[in-house]
């Protein structure tokens, strides 16, 4: 059986295909204004990678905040399910899952059977989003890419208290103003986004082994402070990103 | 010796140091309570204390732990961990602190000895009787309940006979949890003491009447302790006649608080307890003295009702009656009489993010009194205790432009 | 459906109530479900349940900071703006802290009208708690007579309990219809009755749920089973976001609800002999708490779980706005009590309007989807 996902997310739509259970092919493009035709794209090119015409595929899902504009989907899904679903598929032993996206954070609590037991979301504020990275990039000049390795080579981190992005980010142009340390700066950063995701992560009550998705899970720094407020490692999945869409279809097969 | 670190020493309160030793043991007799067979009420910061005291309960207030909680910069750590609890990050968060130290024992002294029973007296606010209810359940103990109306306009006699009859289940409440006979005459004793040490703290609240001024409402946050928690004992009594001692001798001696006072400043609202130094030397960096604050003198602001004679009578509109539980209009007046009182320049205002009765109300009360005194107001927004929602760069800004806008206004 | 007229009140109630008004009706505004109706309606004048307003906020923001929720929000704009001129008066209860504050607010800056501050008590379960309610009520009613310039009999009273209870009964005949045939009546449907109640001229509420109730029948052969998508609801105002349907389109079925202007509304009768204040005092006392009473220890937790099992519901969707403190200190401990009987629940905090984007709608969608 052959089933695919796609998460038509605020910023990015991603596709996935899997055959019994193994991923075939993914794919990753930006949403833009069209969310039907970017998550249409990105399955497309998913499905030629994987080698597989639309008219092989016995049941597609979507989820993301575009999940009910897509005309092929048979199921929609929100993407808590699904990213419970997709690291169970791929990495059974987690137990709790935390996504963080652009403007959206999640922790989701997993049962052995890769069911969802329990979630938080973020309220409406962007602190400990990744939009809160971008905005701080901005202040500092400096490449989001580049936050985590620069952050590795701070002395210490600097100290940003304030849980509001628009005070925070005054906060960090107030550091560089007294002349604090770039790198430490930014390692102060990723102190204060950990701080605001660990708060959240305590309010779900997590339990161990953690796994980290989304676009932020590709900053060493902020994964590296989250580490320590937790106590205990995290592992990231190869697929982060695109864990939501591999979910979906895990969801698609099973309806 | 310079002659700088000469004037700073001057300028230090000598009796800070009887203060801390009193809360000390203060503490360490509360702790020892269950050893030494005393009972312990936990209560609020605006609730009956006298009839404790003459019944030989240790009385405990959770605000004033909060108040140390803030000032040891433990809030966040503890609001974080009510929040953790289900507890909304909009809450109190003296409240969110509490209720979480609660359960870890945590905070600047390893948590509050353990009540035998709760007092909440809703004057001060409605967040007080949701926190009490939370802790009866969570400590299993007995709570009372002073239910004291609200006098947006004014006392009503039926207020007045409800609260009155409050007062005596308040007894037999006491009784009952106690086990033993209310004593009367006791009672007319700690009445007596409780108000002369109100009188006191009034009369050291006062010697700001003079500039320089004596002391700042900075110092005031700190003397405040035993008024709220030791009301009613000779030793809060014999303390402030001691701080007033010296207060009246640093008068005649001509000893400011600030360096070349120049503008006076009266502060509304709680402190921020994690940064009063930080703000005290702000201020008075730019010359500036906080001479009076709404909140310490909130602890004698109903003393016009009482009646030292017959206090259990006069307690029920003193309670009722105190600062926070009036209307905007009236708690204008009381910040306008406190002006001219002090002749202050200016007017800082706390919007304290944690406390809705006091806050609510305060843009009001500004262009009340611009309206009526032309008295400039600034607004710093942050939190009693939770210090995520201090904006250093925000109000260090602010402050500035306020004093730069005085200092224009004097010149002109 | 047979609702129309309501849908038209509810999107324009400050024009319902000038039309009333201009047919020579005294409108009273009050801002909370511990203002007795029955003693506006005994003194001859429409009561009318101030929500607060969906307009976009101008004013109230140069008098309120930005931690104080939107329903106070909203009512003060109501008044600041001149809408709220059509009332020829105002109550406040002793609710919350914001709506205390409210009160003095709204009396320092918006003119015209009177201005009545109803202090209940906080407790509700003391003799002198009782005597001192009855004691404010009887001053409520004699300031109420004295501002619109009546005079009220024991008669008038009389007839407001009665016609107040034929209100409760209805609205809880149609509950219960919907509890048994939800199929009959759609959420967003209760949603707008529930908003309506509070607004509209009331022997025209009592005219449609007359209407509604015989025309559903009183088919009362099923009884709902307990489903795992049965969703109490429970919180303060239902005024906005329309949850009913944010939870039928999630998939869940509003199979009962403990908003204060909704399941709570009808709870307890009035009882009709006696003296009628009396009797308006002991409802009071007798019904489920709002957080801001006291009423023991475990009144609320004891009435949700008795609540979701009577109703079979399989979980409990919290709605409360944010700022609004009584609820969220509850929060906490109604989840823990429910989930040792075993009932998960999901906490929304709402503001009115909601915010753009459509988080709610993945927290409904995920936690139904979580139940299956």
């Amino acid at each position: 059986m052959i089933t695919a996902g796609v998460d038509i997310g605020s910023i990015t739509a991603k596709a996935a295909v899997l055959k019994e259970g193994e991923v075939l092919a993914v794919s990753v493009g930006f949403t833009g204004y069209n969310a039907a035709q970017a998550g249409m794209k990105v399955l497309a090119e998913a499905l030629a990678e994987a080698g597989v015409a639309m008219e092989g595929v016995d049941a597609v899902a979507a989820t993301g905040y575009g999940r009910r504009s897509l005309p092929v989907a048979g199921t929609i899904v929100t993407e808590i399910t699904c990213h419970a679903a997709g690291v169970h598929l791929l990495h059974p032993r987690i137990r709790t899952l935390v996504d963080i996206g652009g403007q959206d954070s999640k922790a989701i609590l997993m049962g052995d059977d890769g069911k969802v037991k329990n979630f938080v979301m973020n309220d409406k504020c962007a602190a400990g989003t990744g939009r809160f990275l971008e905005v701080m990039a901005r202040a500092l000049e400096v490449d989001l890419d580049s936050f985590g390795e620069l952050s590795q080579r701070a002395e210490r981190a600097a100290r940003i208290s304030n849980l509001c992005t628009v005070f925070a980010e005054s906060e960090v142009i107030s550091l560089i103003a007294a002349g604090e340390e770039r790198e430490n700066i930014i390692a102060g950063i990723h102190e204060a986004i950990g701080s605001r995701v660990f708060a959240m992560i305590n309010r779900l009550g997590y339990k161990e082994p953690i796994m980290m998705t989304g676009g932020v899970a590709k900053n060493k720094g902020v994964v590296a402070a989250l580490e320590r407020q937790l106590g205990c490692p995290i592992e990231i999945s190869p697929y982060a990103q695109c864990m939501g869409a591999i979910g979906a279809a895990v969801v698609a097969r099973e309806k | 010796m310079n002659a700088r670190t000469d004037e700073k020493e001057r300028k230090k309160i000598k009796a800070v140091k009887k203060m801390k030793e009193i809360m000390t043991f203060y503490y360490i007799d509360a702790k020892t309570a269950s050893e030494t067979g005393k009972k312990v009420a936990w209560i609020t910061s605006g609730g009956p204390v006298e009839p404790l005291i003459a019944m030989d309960v240790i009385p405990v207030y959770p605000e004033n732990h909060g108040a140390m909680i803030g000032a040891a910069k433990m809030g966040v750590e503890l609001c974080e961990k009510a929040e953790a609890m289900g507890y909304s990050g909009d809450l109190c968060s003296y409240a969110r602190s509490d209720i979480a130290c609660a359960t870890v024992n945590g905070g600047p002294i390893g948590g509050l000895p353990r009540p035998d029973m709760l007092v909440c007296c809703n004057n001060i606010c409605g967040t007080v009787l949701k926190w009490y209810e939370i802790q009866a359940r969570y400590f299993n103990c007995p709570l009372f309940i002073l239910d004291t109306p609200f006098c947006h306009t004014s006392f009503s006699a039926e207020a007045k006979r409800y609260v009155r009859r409050q007062i005596d289940e308040y007894i037999t409440f006491l009784e009952d949890v106690c086990k033993k006979p209310f004593d009367r005459d006791r009672m007319a004793e700690v009445g007596r003491l409780s108000i002369e040490g109100q009188r006191l703290w009034q009369a050291v609240l006062d010697t700001t009447i003079n500039r320089p001024a004596p002391m700042t409402a900075f110092d005031a946050f700190f003397h405040l302790a035993l008024i709220v928690t030791l009301r009613g004992t000779q030793q809060a009594v014999d303390y402030y006649r001691l701080l007033l001692d010296e207060m009246n001798e640093r008068v005649r001696e001509g000893v400011g608080a600030v360096d070349e006072e120049k503008y006076r400043l009266l502060w509304d609202n709680l402190p921020i307890w994690y940064r009063t130094k930080w703000l005290s030397d702000k201020f008075a960096a730019h010359g500036a003295c906080l001479v009076a604050d709404t909140y310490t003198s909130a602890w004698c602001s109903s003393l016009k009702y009482m009646n030292e004679d017959d206090f259990l009578e006069s307690m029920a509109e003193g309670y009722t009656r105190i600062y926070l539980n009036i209307g905007v209009d009236e708690m204008a007046r009381t910040v306008i009489a406190m002006i001219d009182k002090y002749g202050a320049d200016g007017l800082v205002m706390h919007s304290n993010r944690s406390c809705k009765p006091y806050s609510l109300g305060q843009y009001d009360i500004r262009s009340i009194v611009e309206r009526e005194r032309g008295v400039p107001t600034l607004i710093i927004e942050a939190d009693m205790c939770d210090e995520r929602n201090f904006a250093e760069a925000q109000i260090e800004g602010r402050i500035d432009a306020f004093m730069e806008m005085m200092a224009a206004k004097g010149s002109a | 459906m047979k609702f129309d007229r309501l849908k038209e009140i509810v999107e324009d109630p400050w024009g319902t109530l000038g039309e009333m008004k201009e047919r020579g009706k005294k409108v009273v505004g009050y801002a909370c479900s511990y203002v007795p109706e029955e003693l506006i309606i005994a003194a001859g004048a429409h009561p009318a349940r101030l929500t607060g307003t969906r307009e976009g906020i101008r004013l109230a923001d140069g008098h309120l900071q930005s931690y104080c929720c939107s329903l106070v929000r909203g009512i003060l704009e109501d008044g600041l703006s001149g809408r709220g001129a059509v009332l020829d008066g105002v109550v406040f209860p002793h609710t919350c802290d914001s709506i205390q504050r409210l009160s003095d607010i709204w009396r320092l800056n918006v003119k015209g009208g009177f201005h009545l501050d109803l202090v209940l008590p906080v407790k509700l379960d003391t003799d002198s708690a009782r005597d001192y309610l009855v004691d404010v009520l009887k001053r409520f009613l004699s300031d109420l007579e004295r501002a619109l310039g009546v005079e009220v009999s024991e008669a008038d009273l009389r007839a407001s309990c009665l016609l107040t209870n034929e209100i409760r009964r209805l609205l809880h005949e149609l509950y219960m219809i919907r509890w048994r045939r939800p199929e009959l009546l759609a959420g967003a449907d209760l949603h707008l009755l529930n908003r309506a109640v509070g607004i509209a001229d009331r022997n025209l509420i009592v005219e449609t749920l007359r209407e509604a109730v015989a025309d559903l029948g009183a088919d009362g052969a099923r009884e709902t089973t307990k489903g795992n998508k049965n969703i109490l609801l429970a919180g303060g105002m239902c005024s906005t976001p329309d949850i009913f349907n944010l939870v039928a389109e999630a998939g869940g079925r509003v199979v009962w609800d403990d908003f204060c202007n909704g399941g709570r509304m009808f709870l307890e009768p009035l009882r009709l002999d006696g003296d009628p204040i009396a009797a308006v005092a002991d409802r009071f006392l007798s019904r489920v708490v709002c957080p801001c009473k006291h009423r023991g220890l475990t009144d609320r937790a004891n009435h949700l779980k008795a609540l979701a099992t009577e109703r079979g519901a399989g979980a409990v969707v919290f709605v409360h706005l944010k700022y609004c403190d009584p609820h969220a200190f509850d929060f906490p401990y109604l989840k823990a009590e429910l989930e040792k009987t075993g009932i998960p629940s999901l906490l929304l905090e709402v503001e009115d309007p909601l915010p753009p984007g459509a988080q709610i709608r993945t927290r409904l969608e995920a936690f139904l989807e979580m139940l299956d």
